[in-house]
């Protein structure tokens, strides 16, 4: 925004009595600059804009460096909360590739046909595994984990039923309802049954937490434009001559406008660093407990850190806020200033 | 240059700036405007400004009408026009030659045009030695005069000052219609609002007289 001037300059450029007059110069001033030197003006606005917003922020590092972090705070929390839901996704993820279906067969059927039928089924489209338990097997597992041992010695017959366990390879649920329907439909088979219950509990918790994160990030972006907004608001006051003066000689809205967009462009580029910084580590911090925790239940479960993708999306969106929040602050200083 | 016909503003509160005023400017003219607070002097720079609008009327300057001009238009007409307030409005924070050069950099021009340019200004204004201090550590006439500098540096078709010599002992106001007279002559139509009358009357310039919002003299001034 400011033009230096060395002093070698001002010598080599020594002002001249003969000094062109308005009249003599109209021609060139109505020739106008050509597109390259329009381009060049253009860049070099942007560039003292830039450096003019740094150099601002650079005065105050340590209210700048506030600002940033609250800033971070408020975009950390959504998209933390969004990554840990991820990770819960991916954990439910693997608990529901482990999904089952039982068929209880009929109370007649023989081990060698129980046998036969895991076979036919294991070939079977949309089957990854199948387990054959027969009625005596059974009864011993049941006997054993039951605590009922003694007790059920004393029935007259076993009363429990040949079962095939079916480890689907599709994890959604219409596809596993149909593989469950056609399994039901096999000869000697009693009943098959799919509990999806605890799946779709999980899904619908997922799904809460996913309206909670939009929620809470909806707020939360608000707040971050006010924030943005109000601290380009102070930068407006401080500069309220400056303005005035660049638009009664000349200065277009856009002229005005671009150191502060700048500044709100800044203010969200630190911001999404220190929040991909906190998330980052904050991660990192929790997944020892978590990993420890999952090694209790025998899984080998981590929690995922931040990807680069996300990253560079929260960064992304960090500067996008930043610099619509400076837009609505300055655009309502210039509407102010507009002719009544 | 500048044409008023029949303008008149009114105000949301029902104050009456201006009443249906009348008169026209020539392209190389020098005018004064006068009258005491409250006459209308600033409604009528503001209106040239584009800082405001008529409420009726039509008010013509190079040839755009100022009642019906967009706001997006409002920048290009301002680069033909050149202001000086009576407070100067510098920014304090920059040198003479970053305030003097700010119309030139909002024109995109380069770097070492903006160079000559504010070295030409600068020196019609007799501060070539001042150019990289700042506007605190020059004298009341100095500012002033930077602001002279800063409305002729853009070469304005039209040069505007409200009250420009109101806060400056009688030698520095002579020296500073000196400046103005001195620009003047280049070309540049020249329209002050002052209620400085004996300062008036010894140069001798077309001076409209404002009451109340009228305008109730059009003459030359001292005759």
């Amino acid at each position: 925004m400011s033009a230096t001037r060395s002093p070698k300059v001002a010598e080599r450029v020594a002002p001249k009595a003969s000094d062109p007059q308005p009249q003599k110069k109209k021609r060139d001033d109505d020739d106008g600059p050509d597109f390259a030197t329009l381009l060049r003006a253009w860049i070099e606005s942007h560039r003292a804009s830039l450096l003019d917003s740094l150099r601002r922020l650079g005065k105050q590092p340590i209210g700048s460096f506030f600002t940033c972090m609250v800033m971070a705070v408020a975009l950390s929390l959504p998209m933390g909360l969004s990554l840990l839901l991820n990770n819960v996704e991916r954990l439910g993820g693997s608990w529901q590739r482990a999904a089952q279906i039982s068929l209880y067969l009929q109370m007649d059927a023989s081990p060698g046909e129980g046998q036969a039928l895991r076979e036919q089924i294991k070939a079977m489209p949309g089957v990854s595994d199948a387990e054959y338990i027969g009625r005596e097997q059974a009864l011993e597992e049941f006997q054993q984990q039951s605590g009922l041992g003694d007790a059920l010695k004393e029935l007259p017959e076993n009363p429990l039923p040949g079962v095939v366990l079916v480890t689907p390879n599709e994890v959604d649920k219409p596809a596993l309802e149909a593989l469950r329907q056609r399994l039901s439909e096999l000869p000697k088979v009693q009943q098959a049954q799919l509990d999806l219950v605890w799946v779709e509990r999980l899904a619908a918790i997922l799904k809460l937490g996913d309206r909670f994160v939009f929620g809470l990030t909806v707020l939360l972006v608000s707040a971050l434009l006010l924030v943005i907004g109000n601290t380009i608001r102070l930068h407006i006051e401080n500069r309220r001559t400056e303005i005035e003066v660049i638009k009664l000689v000349g200065g277009t809205d856009s002229y005005v406008r671009r150191p502060f967009l700048y500044m709100g462009a800044l203010y969200g580029f630190g911001a999404g660093i220190l929040s991909w910084g906190v998330l980052a580590f904050g991660l990192d911090w929790l997944n020892d407990a978590v990993v420890g925790l999952a090694g209790l239940y025998g899984s080998d479960f981590s929690l995922a850190g931040v990807p680069v993708a996300d990253g560079l999306s929260l960064l992304l969106g960090a500067v996008l806020l930043g610099y619509i929040g400076a837009w609505i602050a300055v655009a309502r200083h210039l509407r102010e200033l507009a002719p009544k | 240059m500048i044409r008023f016909e029949q303008v008149g503003k009114r105000y949301p509160n029902g104050h009456v700036g201006l009443h249906e005023l009348s008169f026209r400017v020539r392209r190389g003219e020098f005018l004064f405007v006068t009258g005491h607070s409250g006459a209308g002097k600033s409604t009528l720079l503001r209106l040239l400004l584009a800082m405001e609008r008529p409420s009726t009327g039509k008010l013509l300057l190079a040839g755009q009408d100022l009642s019906t001009i967009s706001n997006a238009q409002i920048p290009y007409l301002r680069r033909q026009i050149g202001v000086v307030f009576q407070n100067h409005q510098l920014l304090f924070d920059r040198t003479v030659f970053n305030n003097v050069a700010l119309p030139l950099q909002i024109l995109g021009l380069s770097k070492s045009e903006i160079v000559k340019r504010v070295d030409s200004a600068l020196e019609r204004v007799a501060l070539s030695d001042k150019t990289d201090l700042y506007p605190g550590d020059l004298s009341t006439g100095q500012q002033q005069r930077v602001g002279i500098a800063r409305a002729i540096v853009h070469r304005p078709a039209l040069l505007l000052a409200d009250e420009p010599t109101g806060n400056l002992d009688p030698r520095l106001a002579a020296e500073i219609m000196g400046v103005f007279e001195d620009i003047n002559r280049l070309g540049t139509s020249v329209l002050i609002a002052s209620h400085d009358l004996a300062l008036i009357a010894r140069m001798r310039h077309r001076m409209l007289t404002l009451q109340r919002g009228r305008l109730i003299g059009d003459g030359e001034a001292g005759v």
